[in-house]
């Protein structure tokens, strides 16, 4: 499986946001932690609703989480 | 290993197990005289359906035995949530696996009209209906690890 073109900056924003584990974003976002772990990788492509839940969890827009290209 | 990935390894286990132990069983009696599955084709019938009866009940207590075990082993007791994740990897995993059932619907299609007998239809469906639940868990694995 190739992977995404989507990268993102979820592992910076967690940190930022006081060392904030993969289970505690999962659990907030109300997914998996092995999705969180997915979507880091660039495994998988969150769903536009995931993508804002994790954007609007951080305080901070889409585009600022997830990059295209 | 995540919970998915034990839980499809159980699942297609326990799908070959089952399928080949009742295949076994009615080869017997077939052998045996109890009755004649290349003519009796209500036999075949039968057969289907008593073996999806016995299927999901097998299926439910090892599904059991697999929880127990496994909250014994990790500590977990609770079953993962599905997310949208696992939702997909689903889809496109059942999808594969009716790629593989209506190859052998074609296969013994084209095997009918080359002049096999008609029970051998029904052993194809058999052999792909495993094959596609095959197709279906190992699908899974590859996209919980590989990524869907």
């Amino acid at each position: 499986m190739s992977r995404s073109k989507i990268q993102n900056n979820i592992r910076r924003l967690r940190f930022d946001a006081g060392e904030m584990t993969q289970q505690e974003l999962a659990d907030k976002v109300e997914v998996s932690r092995q999705t969180i772990v997915a979507i880091e990788k660039g495994n998988y492509s969150p769903s536009l609703e995931l993508a804002f839940r994790i954007a609007r969890l951080f305080e901070t827009t889409v585009e600022e989480v997830f990059e295209y290209g | 290993m995540t919970y998915q990935e034990k839980q499809n390894i159980v699942n297609m286990g326990s799908g070959i197990l089952i399928t080949l132990i009742y295949a076994m069983i009615i080869y017997n009696r077939h052998a045996d005289g109890l009755f004649d599955l290349t003519q009796d084709y209500r036999s075949w019938g039968i057969a289907f359906l008593i073996f999806i009866g016995i299927s999901i009940v097998a299926r439910i207590i090892i599904q059991i035995i697999f929880h127990i075990f496994n909250a014994i082993a990790t500590r977990e007791e609770d079953v993962p949530k599905e997310d949208e994740r696992d939702k997909l990897i689903k889809l496109k995993a059942t999808r594969n696996s009716y790629y593989a059932f209506t190859g052998g619907f074609i296969i013994s299609v084209i095997a009918l009209a080359l002049g096999m007998p008609v029970y051998g239809i029904f052993i194809v469906f058999v052999i792909s209906g495993l094959l596609s639940e095959i197709v279906d868990n190992s699908s899974q694995i590859y996209y919980y690890r590989k990524g869907v």
